[in-house]
């Protein structure tokens, strides 16, 4: 090719322009996978918000890590302009924030529950006592 | 011949053709499978599914799961191996968002069941004091009258160690004080008797008080007693009354006129006419008793009228009372 070029001008001006050609059709199939995936991006941002906000750091922090890793490797995608990976990458990390949430919300309630049991089982032997007094 | 041949030939060129291209076809249908993990994530659903304390309680969780593991298990060629990783990924994550979500209303359900344990515990417990504090009450109660018993029981030895004390000391000071009352009290009695018998009109013998009755209360010859008799005898039965340990005689007498035998009867008579009226007032006939004395104890002269009338009269004689007082008499 390098040689072909310096064969002559008038095959070389050919040859950019072809190359132009392939360059903008390249870019025209580069720019044509759509924007970054905005919406699964802020859907994702949003779960993770709502996560910690229902203290999904101390009940469900391994699924909080793996949604923030899944953000981030989103954002990354987009940088690298894989969109199609990085709008999936935000919806796995909004899932599993989501999966977060549902999971500190049933950890919360598990443990209401058992706090309740002890009290209930405390009261139930406090009550056998006097019973046991009588 | 030779048409024939070559025209077998080229149909079996096109059947070798149409079996490698359906081979081809089916080599192509196989690869596109569903993507690796899809089988467990549908394992995962079914067991979720199947689980009676979670699958009634997050159906909208369950439903969306259902169609993401569906979507998960579309078959997906080589190429599409990444999209398939992720649709596995999101069914995974979704089925257990389902169950997390089913865990939690159920937990939420089951907190209402213990809250009504509770509360029935409580209200057990409740019920189970208020017997106590009934069964205290009671206890209180037969407690405060066992004391109460005690205290009028210990009251009542009190006072009647306090009677003793008082009847020990009354009885010193009655012993005492009979002593002392018992002249102040003949000298009382004494005087009470001595009104009395000043009201009864009646004179102090050996034998008694002697009460007589004059002639007037009697028409001549008869035992009938005249009205006016009645005031001196009520007032003998108060007397009477007063003192019941005292027996009476009444004795019946007449002055000289007509035959003794008449006046005797007569006499005696008039003195069954007094019993009979003193009976009537009550006084028990067992303390009377009567004696016609006749003619033979006149009081005065039958010579004169006065003397007669003097001696035609009836004598109630009061016996001195038996024994006590008649001891303590001077």
């Amino acid at each position: 090719m390098f040689q072909s070029t310096r064969r002559s001008p008038g095959l070389r001006l050919r040859t950019a322009a072809g190359l132009a050609v392939a360059v903008v059709l390249l870019g025209a199939c580069a720019t044509t996978p759509p924007a970054p995936p905005t919406a699964s991006l802020n859907a994702a941002r949003q779960a993770i918000t709502n996560a910690e906000q229902s203290d999904a750091r101390q009940y469900a922090s391994a699924e909080l890590d793996e949604a923030s890793q899944k953000l981030a490797m989103a954002n990354r995608a987009v940088t690298t302009e894989s969109m199609i990976e990085a709008d999936r990458l935000a919806q796995e990390s909004r899932v599993v924030a989501e999966l977060a949430s549902a999971r500190t919300e049933s950890a919360k309630a598990v443990a209401i529950n058992e706090e309740m049991g002890r009290g209930a089982d405390a009261l139930n032997e406090e009550l056998q006592r006097q019973g046991d007094q009588r | 011949m030779n048409v024939f041949s070559t025209q077998k030939i080229r149909r079996g060129k096109t059947l070798a053709a149409l079996a490698f291209s359906v081979l081809v076809a089916a080599a192509c249908a196989t690869v596109p499978s569903s993507p690796q993990g899809a089988a467990e994530v549908r394992n995962k659903l079914t067991v979720l599914q199947n689980d009676p304390n979670l699958a009634d309680r997050a159906k909208v969780e369950i439903r969306d799961a259902e169609a993401a593991v569906r979507l998960a298990e579309q078959p997906v060629s080589a190429a599409e191996a990444p999209l398939g990783a992720h649709r596995v990924y999101m069914a995974d994550r979704q089925v257990e968002i389902a169950r997390a979500k089913a865990t939690t209303r159920y937990t939420e359900d089951q907190r209402a069941r213990f809250a009504a344990e509770r509360d029935a515990a409580r209200l057990a417990a409740r019920t189970r004091e208020a017997d106590a504090a009934r069964y205290d009450a009671d206890r209180a109660a037969a407690d405060a009258d066992r004391a109460r018993a005690d205290t009028a029981r210990a009251r009542a030895d009190a006072e009647r160690a306090r009677a003793d004390t008082v009847a020990a000391n009354s009885a010193a000071d009655a012993a005492r004080r009979a002593e002392a009352e018992s002249s102040a009290d003949a000298a009382r009695q004494a005087a009470d008797l001595q009104r009395q018998i000043d009201e009864l009109q009646a004179e102090v013998t050996d034998r008694g008080l002697v009460l007589t009755l004059g002639d007037v209360l009697f028409t001549t010859g008869s035992a009938e007693l005249q009205g006016g008799a009645s005031n001196r005898l009520n007032k003998l039965v108060t007397f009477l009354n007063e003192y019941p340990e005292r027996r009476v005689l009444i004795e019946g007498h007449t002055d000289s006129m007509g035959t003794s035998e008449y006046n005797q009867g007569l006499s005696q008579r008039r003195s069954e006419s007094v019993k009979h009226y003193l009976a009537q007032q009550g006084i028990a006939t067992q303390r009377l008793s009567t004696s016609g004395m006749g003619e033979d104890q006149p009081v005065a002269s039958n010579d004169s009228a006065a003397g007669r009338l003097q001696n035609r009269r009836v004598e109630i004689i009061i016996e001195n009372p038996p024994l006590v007082i008649g001891a303590s008499r001077p």
